[in-house]
């Protein structure tokens, strides 16, 4: 910046430097006395909401009461009118609390305190929530490229045990972690559907099974087929989102989805939407599931079987196929039956 | 009007107002939220400008104290302290700003701000961690005794070291927090809870064998007194701790470690035998290992594995604590001297 050369510069700079100073501890002062505030703000609305809450629950009572006691015809017209008004109020209250509420500090649900501890993680503006969903895409995206990668490298080029649990830890942290971080999003206002997220709990069992089983004969019997079935999961994952995540920007654009939807590993009901050809690819892997159950419940009756991992995988399988089906299955059945309403009216 | 319906809609007409007062009061929460993200911002980036002209300033001091004169050394000297001063005060003024995070943190839970922002809320979370860290502690207590007189199978001991590969992993997240809110954890006392994650993760994988059962029983009674001195320590320390802070003479974020710290030699001396018994024991499972590796049977890798990883421990363990025992009888040396 500048060449001095000796004490009057260094002098003058230091003045310079205290003035900075006593600006930054005034700032800071200010800061510290707004956040204060904000804080109590926080609280405030925070029983508010709560208050008004419990209020506006009691009052539906009451009206349900009113309405009970004195049947329709007995009342005027204006007190009908206000009644359904009211009604009406009540509902668009609760929804407007939520959204207030999605800008207050939250307590955290049970899996985030055991993880985390009390420490706030709801984000208090819109970007960052956006953000935060962004970056859970990405890492998303990064991780199964990388999960493609090594299951190719297990499959195809080395077959040592030793990097098998290096792949098998590889998942169980990368299921955690999901599990973590859709619990701050659902703390954030994500709306992920119950056995989209149970079934990271479901593949973090799984994973943690298959780490335990010793290398043997019937392991051996199974790897490759479990491997090329990890190969196929990640491909369509990775298909899964780059489709998803286009048809949800279009969608979002056209103000037609929540900011906060995420790319899901399941077919949902906006994806018919140009993401149809996504299903049999879907259909496909959970029967690869129920295949890989099917083997392993095999495996069981043969007689050199003493693990009990064999069973206990063939379960999970069973379990995750099931879930992954019939949730799947019953967007189309949905959609099946939109279509014959449709029909039906026109 | 019917009785029930005037009362109802009496009530209605108060919520409204409420609701109306509570929009506003949302509306100003919003809008110093607002404003108090732009301090933040201000702030954080003010401090690091002047830290980075801070830094020019002592190259400055630097250079201009060669060939100054007396007096002119002395200024220059003060100019440095006053520097010192003002750092320390930036650090103490971050503590309460927005950082972010480090790697293994963006890792796990993304870019969520885990800055704690007043002293009471940082204190409220080490004593969350302190009490997460003596159940947990218990239960692995409970657990490795049912396994090791109890029930034997190998399922069991796969989810004893399941829970033990998640406490560790757990008390990393919550540690990094810890230190992102300003808590001064030792280097080896973090590190040591990712090479204990590694240890049980290896564990874990051992297949049910003949070398397995030859280790399990001395790595269960491992565990169990591994836990035992855990509790003690949790014990004694907290209430240690808490006495020091109240004469001042401690951080209050410092937290129980499973190590012996300067602080300790007050009152928690008595500690230090059990503490090293159990390094010790940690070395005794290194040997016993490498023994087991000698073994004709022998065609694990999970066994040099292990016992290179209870080496590294033991190593740490010991080292880390002696470096403390000597630090006192240093000092102690020199009180004499200095009288």
């Amino acid at each position: 910046m500048f060449s001095p050369t000796g004490l009057p510069e260094c002098v003058r700079e230091l003045e310079d430097l205290e003035k900075d100073y006593q600006q930054i501890q005034e700032t800071h002062r200010l800061y510290k006395q707004k956040l204060e505030e904000v804080t109590k703000l926080q609280s405030s609305c925070c029983s508010a909401i709560s208050r008004q809450r419990k209020k506006l629950r009691e009052l539906r009572e009451s009206l349900q009461q009113c309405k009970e006691n004195h049947p329709t015809p007995n009342l005027s017209p204006e007190e009908m009118d206000s009644i359904a008004e009211i009604q009406e109020s009540i509902k668009d209250k609760a929804s407007a609390f939520c959204e207030m509420e999605a800008f207050l500090p939250k307590k955290n649900g049970l899996y985030l305190t055991l993880v985390l501890g009390n420490v706030n993680v709801t984000l208090l503006n819109k970007q960052a929530k956006f953000a935060y969903k962004d970056e859970y895409e990405k890492f998303k995206l990064v991780l199964t490229v990388l999960l493609f990668i090594f299951s190719f490298t297990c499959r195809f080029l080395f077959s040592y045990r030793v990097l098998d649990a290096l792949f098998n830890f590889l998942l169980v942290w990368y299921y955690c972690t999901l599990t973590i971080r859709e619990s701050i999003l659902i703390s954030n206002g994500s709306r992920i559907k119950g056995w989209w997220v149970f079934h990271h709990y479901v593949s973090t069992f799984l994973s943690g099974v298959l780490l335990t089983w010793p290398e043997g004969s019937l392991y051996q019997m199974f790897r490759n087929q479990f491997l090329t079935y990890n190969l196929y999961q990640n491909f369509v994952q990775f298909l899964q989102y780059y489709y998803q995540s286009g048809c949800l920007y279009r969608l979002r654009a056209l103000g037609e989805r929540h900011n906060m939807d995420l790319t899901v590993e399941g077919f949902q009901s906006w994806m018919w939407r140009g993401l149809t050809f996504l299903l049999p690819f879907l259909f496909f892997g959970h029967f690869w599931q129920l295949y890989n159950s099917m083997t392993l419940f095999r495996m069981f009756q043969l007689p050199e079987c003493k693990e009990w991992q064999v069973v206990m995988c063939g379960c999970s399988y069973m379990v995750l196929f099931l879930g992954n089906f019939f949730t799947t299955l019953r967007v189309v059945y949905q959609k099946y039956m939109n279509n014959q309403e449709k029909s039906k009216k026109a | 009007m019917p009785q029930g319906s005037a009362e109802v809609l009496e009530e209605w007409k108060c919520l409204k107002e409420e609701y109306q007062k509570l929009q506003e009061t949302h509306k100003l929460y919003l809008q110093k939220l607002d404003e108090v993200t732009k301090l933040q911002n201000n702030c954080s980036s003010s401090i690091s400008h002047q830290r980075k002209r801070q830094k020019d300033m002592s190259h400055l001091v630097k250079k201009c104290r060669k060939g100054s004169s007396e007096e002119d050394v002395k200024m220059l000297d003060e100019i440095k302290e006053k520097m010192m001063t003002q750092q320390n005060v930036f650090s103490e003024m971050e503590a309460f700003l927005p950082k972010k995070n480090g790697l293994y943190l963006s890792l796990v839970l993304g870019n969520v701000n885990v800055t704690l922002l007043t002293k009471q809320a940082k204190f409220a979370y080490k004593d969350e961690y302190e009490k997460f860290k003596l159940y947990l502690t218990v239960i692995m207590l409970l657990c490795s005794f049912t396994c090791y007189f109890f029930l034997n199978y190998r399922f069991l001991d796969a989810i004893l070291n399941f829970l033990l590969v998640w406490y560790y992993c757990t008390l990393t997240i919550r540690e990094s927090i810890l230190i992102t809110n300003g808590s001064r954890i030792k280097g080896w006392w973090v590190f040591h809870h990712y090479i204990s994650a590694f240890l049980s993760g290896v564990m874990l994988t051992w297949p049910d064998g003949k070398l397995y059962k030859i280790f399990r029983n001395q790595f269960l009674s491992y565990c169990l007194y591994q836990s035992f001195v855990q509790c003690l320590q949790c014990y004694y320390q907290s209430g240690c701790l808490y006495r020091l802070r109240a004469l001042g003479e401690r951080h209050n974020l410092d937290l129980t470690v499973e190590g012996f710290q300067s602080w300790m030699w007050k009152g928690l001396t008595f500690l230090l035998p059990f503490l090293f018994f159990g390094h010790f024991w940690q070395l005794f499972n290194a040997l016993t290992l490498f023994r087991m590796a000698q073994l004709p049977d022998f065609k694990e890798w999970q066994v040099m594995m292990c016992g290179s990883t209870f080496l590294v421990l033991f190593l740490g363990n010991f080292f880390t604590t002696v470096a403390v025992v000597r630090q006192k009888l240093k000092t102690r040396n020199q009180k004499p001297k200095s009288l």
